[in-house]
């Protein structure tokens, strides 16, 4: 179970470019929003799934925001809660979840993933071409920047650009689909 | 997808993060702002034609003006990030109004009682509830649009905050124009506009700064 430290050491290599701390950072996240999540929207597990999702894409691509004078988890907990917030207030069902405070060193992460509702897959069928070329090789094809640039007859920092770009966008479409 | 498949195409091949250049990019968009609202001021209702006379009053009450901006800054920049706690910088505004508040009933108990209602309104109608927040408009909307780059939480008051802050900015900006010198005036309905544009912001700001 991370701590405070743990995550925000992560978050800082992270931040400086260590894939394998910023994937500790993010599953590390992911396990402690599940909880967040599940206990705010008791009996909808995969609603709490999608907003799991949701906000690690914003914490991704949004990491720049984190500033490290402060605890990492308070950066953490006021992105979830803004999203749950902007979640609710689409799916107009305020009622159900309190959004009080509450003791965060309490919570113990949960890595049991359910299934989320949301079709990452269709979403970023959305992406403009550019976007989604870069981010499908790149991303889940796993294949380099520089053979992605060659293939394509993009820039390289083109098409860096184009998956900061894209991930952007996916976070944006994410917070428009509708939910009921 | 599963959470897992996420986190592997997000963490995959990160590159180190970029240090926004935001404080450059923030003081141009405040010096681009209140030169704007200058123009607006000088083209649109003209300087007054007494500035050479009256440069004290003038001074005085840009300088109000830029003090209510700067007591609200902290604020706005805190709010800009998520999870920092807000602390002592509502607790610095709420003083500052009560010290005008207070500086304006002083105003109006020294002076002659016939004199007071025309001290406190001006002697017209108060046009700066008007003219602030239309001053206000070039620094805000810059200050929306730069915000984007950040990840603001709390999107009503980080639109109230950047409201004031322009309201201050544009406050400056009508010290040239305001034929009003009284004290009770200023500190009461300089900070009365600068709520409009603080109320404003926060309507405007809950849904522009939405991310």
């Amino acid at each position: 179970m991370a701590d405070e430290t743990a995550l925000r050491a992560w978050m800082l290599q992270g931040l400086g470019g260590d894939e394998a701390a910023h994937r500790a950072f993010l599953t590390e996240s992911a396990a402690l929003l599940r909880t967040f999540f599940r206990n705010r929207l008791r009996g909808r597990p995969e609603d709490a799934e999608d907003l799991v999702q949701e906000t690690l894409v914003a914490l991704h691509t949004k990491r720049d925001s984190y500033d490290p004078a402060y605890p990492i988890t308070a950066w953490l907990y006021a992105i979830a809660r803004y999203r749950l917030i902007d979640h609710l207030r689409r799916a107009k069902h305020r009622a159900h979840a309190p959004l009080d405070d509450y003791e965060i060193a309490n919570e113990r992460p949960d890595y049991e993933a359910a299934e989320a509702r949301l079709d990452m897959m269709a979403l970023l069928n959305r992406l403009p071409d550019k976007q989604r070329t870069a981010i499908t090789m790149v991303k889940l094809e796993e294949r380099s920047v520089s053979e992605t640039a060659a293939s394509t007859g993009l820039s390289e920092s083109d098409v860096k650009v184009s998956i900061h770009r894209g991930l952007k966008t996916l976070m944006r479409l994410l917070g428009q689909e509708d939910r009921s | 997808m599963k959470t897992d498949r996420l986190i592997d195409m997000l963490a995959k091949g990160v590159e180190p993060a970029q240090k926004p250049a935001w404080k450059r990019r923030f003081a141009l968009t405040i010096a681009a702002g209140l030169c704007v609202a200058i123009a607006m001021i000088v083209i649109g209702a003209g300087v007054r034609t007494d500035i050479g006379a009256a440069l004290a009053p003038v001074l005085m009450k840009a300088g109000f003006a830029a003090a209510a901006a700067a007591i609200v800054l902290p604020l706005t920049l805190q709010l800009m990030r998520p999870g920092r706690p807000l602390g002592g910088r509502i607790l610095a505004i709420g003083a500052f109004v009560a010290l005008a508040a207070l500086i304006a009933f002083v105003a109006l108990m020294g002076a002659d009682p016939a004199e007071r209602m025309r001290l406190l309104m001006g002697g017209s109608f108060p046009w700066c509830i008007i003219f602030i927040p239309l001053l206000a408009t070039p620094t805000a909307a810059g200050l929306l649009w730069l915000m984007r780059a950040f990840a603001p939480t709390r999107l009503t008051m980080t639109g109230a905050a950047i409201g004031a802050f322009s309201g201050g900015v544009g406050a400056m900006a009508y010290a040239l124009y305001c034929p009003v010198d009284s004290v009770a005036f200023v500190t009461i309905w300089y900070v009365l506009a600068i709520a409009v544009c603080a109320a404003l912001g926060a309507i405007i700001g809950a849904r522009l700064l939405r991310w």
